[in-house]
């Protein structure tokens, strides 16, 4: 911390002379490596956020003194308050920030123009420059397990999904998880539910109750903390999801399992790879196979037999012989999008802009 | 013992300039004892929140585009607010002007012309002074109270954004996230210093406090925003109509929150985003509190709460401060602020009990 004040003091006499300087590269290469993370909400928000702080715990641990105490900025707001966090990271001497929601992105490519000695990866973005690199976890492979459960344990056939924005991430999630649970209840309908944050945990609440005051018994979520599952806890619907992290101690009976965000791998290599010098821009998109998505423990209501359905599913994805996104899928119209045998592209997948069958999309 | 709040016949003009400063002061005094007893490194926070952010010239950057929005709408909010006329609103009126620049925008995209920046600009502050126009109209006509009725404009104002960047102005190449396009050249603020992210915001709000602290201290308008404010009474003797005086207090603070919506959009965020309302309307509360509702000071109150929002960044950065502290300190501002009004307006005196036959 006293090399950070002191490139800081630096900097500030520099100002005299018009042009900051910012360390040298002969003294970065002795000093350890300062890694710093930019978050959209709190590190104890026990879910996104959470999970991403988990990760450069994780990278400290593996790298040792290689690597100089993770540096995180919490609760950074998707607009220009995170462009002036993301360039005081790069000034102060960090060679390696990651950003870690997707409105950041616009403002990681312009603080990269400026730092061209510094790396960026930006999770779940889909631009990329010399020194900025995306990566993401096919969360939806997760969601499919998800889907499965709930397509077994639902009553009314009826789910919720609570989501932050349409944009291709969280509507693959809600296709995934629907087609999973329709191939085990064919009647079953899935309601997304936007709110527009990815982290308020009053509006989660509130839609998490509105969805259950209208016959939703699972409610599942795309936005970051446990405030839904509470709700869900507290009226006793079937139940819902952990969204990033474990959330049982939050709802013990009403969390049938979770899907767990393991970053700590990935981070852990990008940070190896600027330290040997061998880091390059590029977009990686591990999953269930790589351990980079994890579905955690069943909670006490689901039985062995909806366990096994849902393992059968996770380990189908790890080995490779099923893909939620193989077709025959229609469109929530009923119009075919995907050919039976056929299997959507990465490419299609991060710009699927369209519901399958069974969501009602949202007025 | 027993104590009462007794008016000061004539609070001392120098105290009443000086406790911002105190207020200031204190909050960096008791801040640091706090963090300490809880375990942080109370002096390197405050150092990191009120210090480093002026020891480094990109910092001053950060502190003139954060500041410039806030003493934009803590001018208004302070002409206002010396008419006693209380505009909770500014956010909502913030929002609404950027939303008109925003419409501009997107009607002439792909177009070029130097008109289009100004245009925007006067969408803004006729967006802003527009939608302050209706707490007005309640309240001259119905008398409704303006504090309540600006207040839940803005969250009205928020639902419209949600829509507009959903529907009507969603950027058809924006992977379905809800934002505008982002706007073109000619409808972008540009930046006044070439290199730097210090844009013609920056001058508008120093010029908006020179023109605001001229009005109040030499105009009939100043005059009669401070006398219907100070002494309704006196005011109507003299001629002043009250509801003109509401209408203009409004249609000012709107009108300049809608100007500070239009750079803002236009400036750093260069599109619409469901981000956009960042509170800056909220915070200008306490930016015109802390300039003694006088323009001069805004802009000295505007510098301090930016400073506190970069300080922020920085502590958390190098010295893992938690995101919270900010606002512990921000709120702690307030308080010891109107803590000190209080104090140079009112004198505490020990009410020694009396008896019946010495009250009569």
């Amino acid at each position: 911390m006293t090399l950070n004040r002191r490139t800081m003091l630096k900097a500030g006499a520099a100002a005299a002379a018009a042009i900051p300087l910012f360390g040298s590269k002969a003294f970065a290469q002795e000093e350890p490596l300062k890694v710093g993370f930019v978050l959209i909400g709190t590190v104890n928000d026990n879910g996104w956020n959470f999970g991403h702080s988990e990760g450069a715990k994780y990278m400290k641990a593996e790298l040792g003194d290689a690597v100089a105490e993770p540096t995180i900025v919490e609760n950074v707001p998707e607009g220009p308050d995170c462009e002036r966090v993301l360039r005081e990271l790069a000034q102060s001497g960090h060679k390696l920030i990651f950003a870690t929601s997707f409105g950041y992105g616009d403002y990681v490519i312009k603080v990269a123009q400026q730092f061209p000695d510094v790396r960026f990866e930006h999770a779940t973005g889909y631009q990329r420059s010399e020194n900025v690199g995306t990566y993401n976890a096919r969360f939806y492979e997760g969601r499919a397990v998800c889907g499965t459960v709930a397509g077994h344990l639902s009553q009314t056939g009826k789910a919720g999904y609570i989501g932050s924005f349409p944009i291709p991430e969280v509507v693959m999630g809600v296709n995934a998880f629907v087609l999973a649970a329709r191939k085990v209840n064919p009647d079953f309908t899935i309601t997304p539910v936007y709110i527009s944050t990815w982290n308020d945990p009053a509006r989660e609440a509130d839609a998490a109750r509105a969805m259950i005051d209208q016959g939703i018994d699972i409610v599942a979520q795309h936005t970051d903390g446990p405030a839904a599952l509470q709700v869900v806890e507290e009226r006793g619907a079937v139940g819902g999801f952990g969204q990033g992290a474990d959330m049982s101690a939050f709802a013990p009976n009403a969390q049938l399992t979770s899907i767990i965000d393991n970053w700590g791998p990935h981070y852990v290599l990008a940070a190896q790879a600027v330290i040997d010098g061998t880091w390059e821009s590029k977009d990686v998109w591990p999953g269930l196979k790589e351990g980079e998505v994890e579905i955690g423990p069943y909670g006490p209501k689901v039985p062995e037999d909806v366990i096994a359905a849902a393992e059968a599913v996770k380990n189908g994805q790890i080995d490779g012989s099923m893909h939620i996104f193989t077709g025959p899928i229609n469109d929530h119209t009923g119009t075919e999008r995907v050919a039976a045998g056929v299997t959507l592209t990465d490419a299609e997948l991060l710009s699927m802009d369209w519901y399958v069958e069974g969501v009602i999309p949202p007025a | 013992m027993q104590f009462r709040l007794e008016k000061r016949r004539e609070p001392s003009k120098a105290m009443l300039y000086a406790t911002p400063v105190v207020a200031v002061l204190l909050t960096m005094v008791v801040g640091a004892i706090i963090f300490s007893l809880i375990g942080f490194d109370g002096i390197g926070a405050v150092r990191e929140i009120f210090f480093t952010p002026l020891t480094n010239a990109y910092k001053w950057q950060d502190l003139g585009v954060k500041a410039a929005p806030l003493i934009i709408i803590g001018v208004g909010l302070s002409i206002a607010y010396r008419a006693n006329v209380w505009n909770i609103g500014a956010e909502g009126q913030y929002v609404m002007g950027g939303l008109a620049a925003t419409w501009i925008a997107l009607l002439t995209y792909g177009m070029s012309g130097w008109w289009i920046l100004p245009l925007m600009v006067v969408a803004g502050i006729a967006g802003g002074a527009l939608y302050a126009s209706i707490p007005a109209l309640l309240r001259t006509r119905l008398n409704v109270n303006e504090i309540l009725t600006s207040l839940m404009l803005t969250y009205v104002s928020v639902q419209l954004i949600y829509y507009l960047v959903r529907a009507p102005w969603k950027d058809p190449m924006g992977m379905g996230f809800p934002q505008t396009r982002r706007f073109s050249a000619d409808a972008l603020l540009p930046n006044i210093f070439p290199g730097t992210i210090v844009h013609a915001g920056v001058p508008i709000a120093i010029v908006v406090a020179l023109v605001a602290w001229f009005v109040m201290s030499r105009s009939v308008f100043g005059y009669q925003m401070k006398v219907v404010g100070a002494a309704p009474h006196a005011a109507r003797y003299g001629g002043f109509s009250e509801n003109k005086t509401i209408w203009l207090a409004l249609l000012v603070s709107g009108a300049l929150a809608g100007l500070a919506g239009a750079l803002e959009v236009s400036g750093p965020f260069q599109r619409m985003v469901p981000g956009f309302p960042t509170n800056y309307g909220f915070t200008a509360i306490i930016v015109a509190f802390l300039g003694r509702l006088n323009p001069l000071g805004v802009i000295f109150g505007g510098i301090v709460i930016a400073i506190t929002f970069v300080g922020g960044e920085v502590a958390q950065t190098s010295i893992g401060l938690s995101n919270a502290a900010t606002g512990v300190f921000q709120a702690m501002m307030l308080f010891f602020l109107l803590a000190g009004d209080i104090l140079v307006r009112y004198r505490i005196r020990r009410v020694v009990p009396q008896t019946a036959e010495a009250r009569s």
